[in-house]
């Protein structure tokens, strides 16, 4: 008798006298036999990769058993499954370097969250109401094929749209190839804090439309211009380690760090000198320390080459940015414009930063380029302490893709628009990974577009504002359950493709998504024949043409092992930077930012930011980042509006009373938070919550700062500009218990309880 | 016999709050939802506090991970009535569970507030459950819990070292919270061997420990920010 038929044995025989024997329900629990082999109480570690921000952190996850409930047969009962317990960062991967953040800590609850869509679904009742039945996997499948079957037999491929998240990977490789192989425009990869200003500022002065890798180990100095680049800005993990060893990791040597912004991020807390600049004029302070630089001769003006000719009077010393001028816009003083400035050319090698709500502006372009410019002035770029941009795989070079070039994606406002500006309101929409319903300003009309689609496919897990409107789900598997793979576009100095294969079985009766597009481009009337049958023999193929990392074992194989792929990429192989032109000879200057509302009627600027536990509101729906202790206010479960004492005195507001928040677009209300660390004329509010349909742990709890947020945009890339509406703020009353917060008091005050 | 202790450079730490998450994540703590969060029951055995100083625009914040300081001292102690809270060998301030009957003395002794008391029963929404780490029990309604310095840990380190023979390295032993942190804020280990790391760090002119003069003999040093010397 082998191990697996004595289990068998006793298994029936011990579930039969427990049958036998007593009532109780607990004793009647039927254990199936396990489908893998599992030795209980032994942990394995298997890698993987982050799924939760675009900087793709390696993971390496504790696998060990756990009882699942599960029905087989129809027989409800549990089964001892491998199962996902841990995650930690990868300790060798090049980005995060065994370090993880507190979001990607809570990853593991998108796995085993209980209100995960577990099986296709089909709308019944009114679009939105929420309501859906199941459906076979071979049912949605061939729903979708008619659909698009439909659109190819009236010649308009072209009004399927789809919505996808941003960053690049095999996975969006993939969608691309299946919307250009059918013939419909590029995915729409909106993203609330998208850098998308930064990207051109980058391809303008560096030929690099990239987010950049800064070189924070190395660096003496660092000069950041409001980018949150330890919380929540391009790769937080990966510049964390950085600026660990920047502080510390040195002997003898301990960088320093000004941060710029007006109202105090996570990051900027840890700064050696905090400087508060009027919003939207954080670009002129940069030419201003780039003005003194020059007219001291700290620095060779010609060290900024391209960069620098992109500044208007760059040649001339910049004259226009004379500190004088300079403090007259942003508030900082001509002493301490002076100072920081030979701070910054005096400390080598310096590095300066710019992200997040600088370039929330209508003038978001200009202040990006200032930057650049001083950086390059600074004579950092590619050197150590410096900025570099990482080399990135080419998919489609790396699988000899030979398909057709897809069309332009429309924007997200223009789609939204009128429905004019590709030709007509998309027939068929497909969402995977994004939720502009509830990260766009209420202006731009998304959410009524996309009611307007007749047909909505999501591959969502979870239910929120965006796939509630969906017609049918096809739920993806979790990324601890399929292939997770990510091509970090910055955070490492060397080209780095993360990639894995499933951590664990599926829980659910989910399918993979690439796997899932695939199906459905061998399903229609017109295959679209791609050269691989499934998902891992495009990542097969893609990492076969990878440089080997030891000579007796591929590149595919050593990846899978490792949880990457890291290394020097052939120049045939290296994904060329699409970059749009300036024209020559054009010059940029700081104009006035443009707000919304006037000063008058509307007197505060008002400044949604990503919050450090939810992004964009993307991860509101995970319990352990709901009870985490906000890093600046401790605040949990809650939404709230951070004020300047000074106002708040001024406006009678206290602690926790409840606020309004007016704008041109609407009005919203949620709890004052009253802190030192922001500006008397600024109020701000974390991005996250205020869902409407989210999950039971996000749903209905606090308020959207969207709604009252205007759709001025950065006008070269159309991005939003975020950070660019005014609002006016009354108190409307006392606490009414919705802000909880962590820190203060007596630990137990039941009676102060809502 | 060891003595395990911790560091914590306020230099390197920059307030990202991952060893909160990580330390629920490796010790079953339970979340408690909105409700009980205001009542002031939400329990995180390791919180990064904030000390605001000054007003706008001279403003500064410093971030500080509190954690049990695992005092030689230790308040908690002589106040439990069953033993409960009791000194390991090697040197932890442990909490028995099953002994602990709930009389909070213990929480009202300890002056860095880092006890939390179950006033109910754990519960996970199925299938969150499947994340619940096998080495950690799980505590019931009545009981105090607190940081352990990861003992499960601990003891699986000295156990597999036993096995193949050797003696333990410096650093080979990281609980939750000092695994995660990205900028190695945090480090642990041996304070009884003068060359590991948490020994070299604690002797730093940076160095102090928290709420020193009260008496408690905290394990936990703190390495100021350069800039607050």
């Amino acid at each position: 008798m082998d191990r697996r038929a004595f289990i068998k044995l006793t298994a029936v025989t011990g579930t039969s006298a427990a049958l036998a024997s007593c009532g109780n329900p607990e004793n009647q629990i039927i254990r199936f036999l396990p489908a893998e082999d599992i030795v209980p109480g032994v942990a394995v570690w298997k890698p993987s990769v982050c799924p939760l921000c675009r900087a793709g952190c390696g993971l390496t996850v504790r696998v060990m058993d756990a009882e699942a409930d599960v029905v087989r047969d129809g027989q409800p009962g549990i089964v001892r499954i491998s199962a996902a317990k841990k995650l930690e960062g990868a300790p060798e991967h090049p980005l995060n370097r065994g370090g993880l953040c507190a979001r990607g800590q809570a990853a593991i609850q998108v796995t085993y969250h209980p209100d995960r869509i577990t099986q296709p679904l089909k709308r019944v009742g009114e679009r939105g109401g929420g309501r859906y039945e199941a459906i076979s996997w071979d049912e949605a499948i061939s729903e979708v094929v008619l659909r698009l079957n439909a659109l190819e037999t009236s010649g308009s491929q072209r009004s399927l749209a789809f919505f996808a998240r941003s960053g690049a990977s095999h996975r969006e490789a993939l969608l691309r190839q299946f919307l250009a192989r059918f013939g419909a425009p590029a995915p729409i990869t909106y993203e609330l804090f998208g850098d998308l200003v930064l990207r051109r500022a980058n391809g303008l002065s560096f030929g690099r439309e990239q987010l950049p890798t800064v070189d924070l180990a190395n660096a003496r100095h660092v000069l950041s211009f409001g980018a949150d680049f330890l919380g929540t800005w391009n790769s937080p993990v990966a510049q964390s380690v950085g600026y660990g060893q920047m502080r510390r990791g040195r002997p003898g040597v301990r960088g320093s760090f000004v941060q710029v912004e007006s109202r105090m991020s996570q990051t900027g807390a840890n700064a050696d000198e905090w400087v508060p600049a009027r919003p939207g004029t954080e670009g002129v302070l940069a030419l201003g320390f780039a003005h003194v630089i020059m007219a001291e001769k700290l620095l060779p003006a010609s060290n900024a080459g391209s960069a620098g000719r992109l500044i208007g009077g760059w040649n001339e010393g910049l004259a226009d940015y004379a500190p004088q001028r300079v403090e007259e816009i942003t508030g900082v003083s001509v002493a301490r414009i002076g100072r920081l400035a030979r701070q910054f050319a005096q400390s080598r090698p310096a590095v300066a930063i710019v992200g997040g709500p600088p370039l929330a502006h209508s003038n978001g372009l200009f202040t990006a380029l200032a930057v650049n410019a001083l950086n390059t002035l600074a004579g950092n770029m590619g050197q150590p302490g410096g900025i570099s941009f990482t080399p990135q795989l080419d998919v489609s070079a790396a699988v000899k893709a030979d398909g057709p070039a897809g069309a332009a994606a429309p924007t997200l406002a223009q789609l939204a628009g009128d429905g004019t500006a590709s030709g007509s309101t998309p027939q068929v929409l497909f969402v995977d990974g994004a939720n502009p319903v509830f990260t766009t300003p209420p202006a731009w009309g998304v959410r009524e577009a996309v009611e307007k689609v007749p047909y909505i496919v999501s591959f969502g897990s979870f239910l929120d504002e965006t796939s509630v409107l969906a017609d049918l789900i096809l739920p993806d598997h979790s990324f601890l359950e399929s292939w997770a793979e990510a091509l970090p576009e910055s955070g490492a100095n060397v080209s780095v493709a993360s990639v894995a294969p499933a951590v664990m079985r599926p829980l659910y009766d989910t399918r993979a998504m690439p796997d899932v597009l695939l199906d459905i481009g061998r399903r229609l009337q017109r295959p679209l024949n791609f050269p691989w049958q499934t998902f891992d023999e495009m990542l097969a193929a893609s990492f076969g043409a990878l440089r080997p990392a030891t000579a007796d074992v591929d590149a595919w194989t050593d990846a899978q092992g490792k949880g990457m792929w890291s290394g020097t990429l052939p120049a045939a192989l290296t994904r060329q930077s699409e970059t749009t032109p300036g024209a020559p000879g054009l010059t940029y200057a700081f104009e006035a930012p443009r707000f919304d509302g006037d000063a008058e009627q509307y007197p505060f600027h008002f400044l949604p930011y990503p919050s450090s536990t939810f992004l964009d509101g993307s991860l509101a729906h995970l319990p352990w980042l709901q009870e985490m202790p906000d890093p600046l206010t401790s605040a949990m479960w809650s939404s709230w509006i951070e004020i300047n004492p000074a106002t708040a005195e001024r406006l009678a507001i206290g602690e926790g009373d409840v606020v309004e928040v007016a704008s041109t677009q609407g009005t919203i209300r949620s709890a004052a938070v009253i802190t030192p660390g922001i500006a008397p004329d600024i109020v701000a509010m974390p991005m996250g919550q205020g869902h409407r349909f989210f999950t039971r742990y996000a749903s209905g709890r606090g308020a959207n700062p969207m709604e009252v947020v205007a759709a001025v945009t950065e006008p070269t890339t159309g991005a939003l500009a975020w950070a660019a509406t005014r609002v006016r703020i009354s108190r409307v009353g006392p606490p009414d218990g919705r802000l909880i917060l962590f820190a203060g008091g007596i630990r137990e005050n039941v009676g102060q309880g809502r | 016999m060891p003595r395990w202790g911790m560091a914590a450079d306020l230099d390197r730490c920059n307030g990202c709050g991952a060893c909160v998450v990580a330390c629920h994540a490796e010790n079953n703590i339970s979340t408690v939802g909105p409700d009980q969060a205001a009542m002031g029951r939400a329990k995180h055995w390791l919180r990064v506090e904030r000390y605001w100083e000054g007003d706008f625009p001279d403003v500064r914040l410093k971030f500080r991970p509190v954690m049990c300081q695992h005092c030689d001292n230790a308040p908690c102690e002589p106040v439990c009535p069953t033993y409960a809270s009791h000194h390991t060998e090697d040197g932890l301030n442990a909490q028995v569970y099953n002994r602990c009957i709930g009389t909070r003395y213990c929480a009202n002794a300890c002056p860095y507030n880092v006890r939390f008391f179950d006033f109910f029963n754990p519960s996970w929404d199925k299938p969150l459950h499947l994340q619940l780490n096998p080495d950690v029990s799980l505590r019931e309604v009545g009981v105090m819990e607190k940081c352990t310095f990861c003992v499960q840990r601990i003891r699986a380190a000295q156990t597999q070292v036993k096995a193949e023979g050797r003696g333990l390295r410096d650093g080979e032993i990281q609980p939750a919270c000092v695994q995660s942190c990205a900028p190695r804020a945090l480090a642990f280990g041996d304070l009884e061997d003068p060359e590991s790391e948490v020994s070299r760090l604690s002797r730093s002119p940076r160095g102090s420990k928290l709420l020193e003069d009260v008496g408690t003999q905290p394990k936990v040093a703190y390495l100021a920010r350069l800039s607050d010397v």
